[in-house]
């Protein structure tokens, strides 16, 4: 696909997953190098999570392979497969799964522990992973005294005090309300930026993949869909999926001579006269001018009426959902709505420059 | 508001009458047994020498019976719980067998199995010259074979309920399935293998058929309390009561212990 994988696999994660569950197939390939976080973006049900499994090795493949550093984890055809004490997989839960039992410090412990280091000296690594990060001051509490956040930075220094060299992580933010989530999220960047070997980030929340990940796969009904850099991702979705995730507006249809002709209908002026063929055009809803009355023509070469289907505040601006050839996602400011008496079911028209629209090959 | 009230509490009372009785004839038992003790002359029956030695005998029989349940029972209810074979629910209805089989007939059935010339027990007696019945250990296999099925039972239960989460995330950390199962698995059914444990013994304190079939009854030797107080109610009715009396204050210590998992109606056993 576009992006390639990392000249680097050999040091990293190297991987082509083939999982049979009845109905369900995942097939994709997935490289991930020293130090850098992939975010595996996609809907609930796209298997994130299988692919998350098969890589711990709590699922083994039907078909492909699994190699980390250099070393063969799972390949059903050579008949390896190494089990999850094995693989050096660290794994933070959606749920965390901390053991309820233990006090903090030894959740911590536990991973170095299980690779044989006495009692003291884990429990002393295991201090060390608490308090870089941040979290020193709990140890000798229980799981269940935890916030969300601390059992979240819990759960990262127990994976990582197994010394991963691999790490996963499941929907990391998701367990964590929405005031959480924001430091988390931060002090998460560089915790992750501090581990040398390969992170993979699995969500369905596009905010997540695009501020914690340096390359993002898009995952979709076991496949992958799209990968690219959060900048392409956001700016160029592949489909409707990641189109909505990003808050963008996306129209397929075939280009001839500077013009798309829309599948749904409509047609849309680009700038670009070179591009033929199947053809996405992504418009930003900021980009979308909104008149009450047609205006007269001017710069704008896209201008089509619609009707307001619903207005909904979005942060410091309003968002109309248009109805029309094409229909459009359209952000105004509420001066703006005031102003124009704009309402639900009132009649629009829409307009956007030729230089506003991004217009790409359909790869899918 | 009071009709509200009434309403809420929803009792049928057609059902109030046979709740009672049923409660009255589980509690007046007890309770007559309380009230024709012989208390004045308590101490000196318990000073009674074969009074000391049965109970002696019970507590050291269905603790010993209770240890093997837990060496053998607690693998075999993981096993139970989590293998994936054919024939695995014949293999579950077999071991609980013995809570619906009638002691005695248990008794008799270890004898066939373990007896001097049983299945099993003719090549102990020839290679070794051990015989279990009418001994000590015999009085142990008779109460590990009635009890070890309550055990089994209470922890297989726990072990399917356990959350496979824990040890998915101590698997990742590194920990082999053995040390999975000592430290997170084990541990994560620690109130359920309590109370398991404590219904073991008890069973085990109790058990009358199946040990006197097997092992006679020999004084000091196999002459466990449940056994000495049936021989006494024909002789000396009044050390008899004074028996029951040690095994009625052993059951309400397991029931102050267990408290928490059967006083609270809402919690299942």
């Amino acid at each position: 696909m576009s992006a390639g994988p990392d000249p680097d696999v050999d040091a990293g994660l190297d991987a082509a997953v083939e999982v049979d569950r009845g109905r369900f197939r995942l097939e994709l390939d997935i490289q991930a190098g020293p130090g850098e976080i992939v975010g595996v973006l996609g809907p609930n049900g796209a298997g994130k999570t299988t692919l998350l499994r098969t890589l711990a090795g709590l699922l083994p493949l039907s078909g492909g392979y699994v190699r980390l550093s250099g070393a063969v984890l799972d390949d059903p055809a050579a008949g390896v497969y190494l089990d999850p004490p094995r693989r050096r997989v660290g794994v933070v839960f959606q749920d965390y799964r901390l053991f309820p039992r233990m006090r903090v410090l030894d959740n911590v412990a536990f991973g170095p522990r299980s690779r044989g280091v006495a009692r003291t000296a884990a429990r002393h690594s295991a201090q060390q992973w608490l308090d870089r990060l941040g979290v020193g001051q709990l140890a000798r509490r229980r799981p269940g005294q935890l916030s969300g956040g601390q059992a979240q930075r819990v759960a990262l220094a127990r994976a990582l005090a197994a010394e991963p060299r691999l790490l996963l992580l499941d929907e990391p933010l998701a367990a964590l309300d929405a005031r959480t989530r924001a430091t988390v999220q931060g002090e998460l960047r560089e915790h992750l930026a501090e581990f040398a070997g390969p992170t993979l980030l699995v969500t369905h929340d596009p905010l997540e993949a695009l501020l914690l990940a340096d390359r993002i796969v898009v995952l979709e009904s076991g496949r992958i869909v799209q990968q690219g850099s959060p900048h392409d991702i956001a700016a160029r979705p592949a489909t409707d999926y990641v189109a909505t995730l990003v808050g963008v507006n996306l129209y397929a249809g075939v280009a001839a001579g500077g013009r798309v002709e829309l599948d749904d209908g409509g047609t849309i002026v680009i700038g670009d006269t070179a591009l033929t063929g199947r053809t996405l055009v992504a418009v930003r809803p900021s980009a979308i001018t909104v008149y009450t009355s047609r205006p007269d023509p001017g710069s704008a070469r896209n201008l089509w009426p619609g009707r307001i289907d619903a207005l909904a505040p979005l942060g410091d601006r309003i968002r109309l959902s248009v109805s029309g050839s094409p229909g459009a996602l359209v952000d105004v400011t509420p001066p703006a709505v005031a102003e124009l008496g704009l309402a639900r079911g009132r009649d629009v028209w829409l307009a956007t420059k030729a230089t506003e629209v991004d217009a790409y090959p359909d790869q899918g | 508001m009071t009709a509200r009230r009434r309403a809420g509490a929803g009792v049928p009372v057609l059902l109030v009458p046979p709740a009672a009785i049923g409660a009255a004839f589980l509690l007046l038992p007890t309770i007559a047994l309380l009230i024709r003790m012989p208390w004045s002359g308590l101490r000196g029956l318990y000073a009674n020498s074969d009074v000391s030695s049965a109970l002696t005998l019970s507590l050291q029989t269905a603790t010993a019976a209770t240890v093997v349940s837990l060496l053998f029972g607690v693998p075999l209810a993981w096993m139970l719980a989590r293998l994936r074979i054919r024939g695995l629910g014949v293999i579950r209805a077999a071991v609980t067998m013995p809570l619906v089989l009638p002691p005695v007939v248990g008794g008799v059935a270890l004898f066939l199995a373990l007896g001097r010339f049983g299945v099993l027990g003719r090549y102990l007696d020839q290679w070794f010259g051990f015989t279990l019945p009418f001994t000590k250990y015999g009085v142990v296999a008779a109460e590990t074979f009635v009890a070890m099925p309550f055990l089994v039972i209470t922890a297989e239960g726990a072990f399917r309920v356990a959350d496979r989460g824990l040890e998915e995330a101590a698997a990742t950390l590194g920990a082999s399935r053995l040390a999975v199962f000592w430290r997170v698995t084990l541990p994560g059914i620690g109130p359920s293998l309590v109370a398991g444990t404590v219904l073991c013994w008890a069973r085990a304190l109790g058990e009358f058929g199946a040990t006197i079939t097997f092992n006679g009854s020999l004084a000091g030797k196999t002459e466990v309390m449940p056994i000495a107080i049936s021989k006494a109610l024909e002789t000396n009715p009044d050390q008899a009561e004074a028996l029951s009396l040690v095994l009625i204050a052993i059951a309400l210590v397991i029931l102050a212990a267990l408290r928490e998992q059967w006083l609270r109606p809402a919690v299942s056993p």
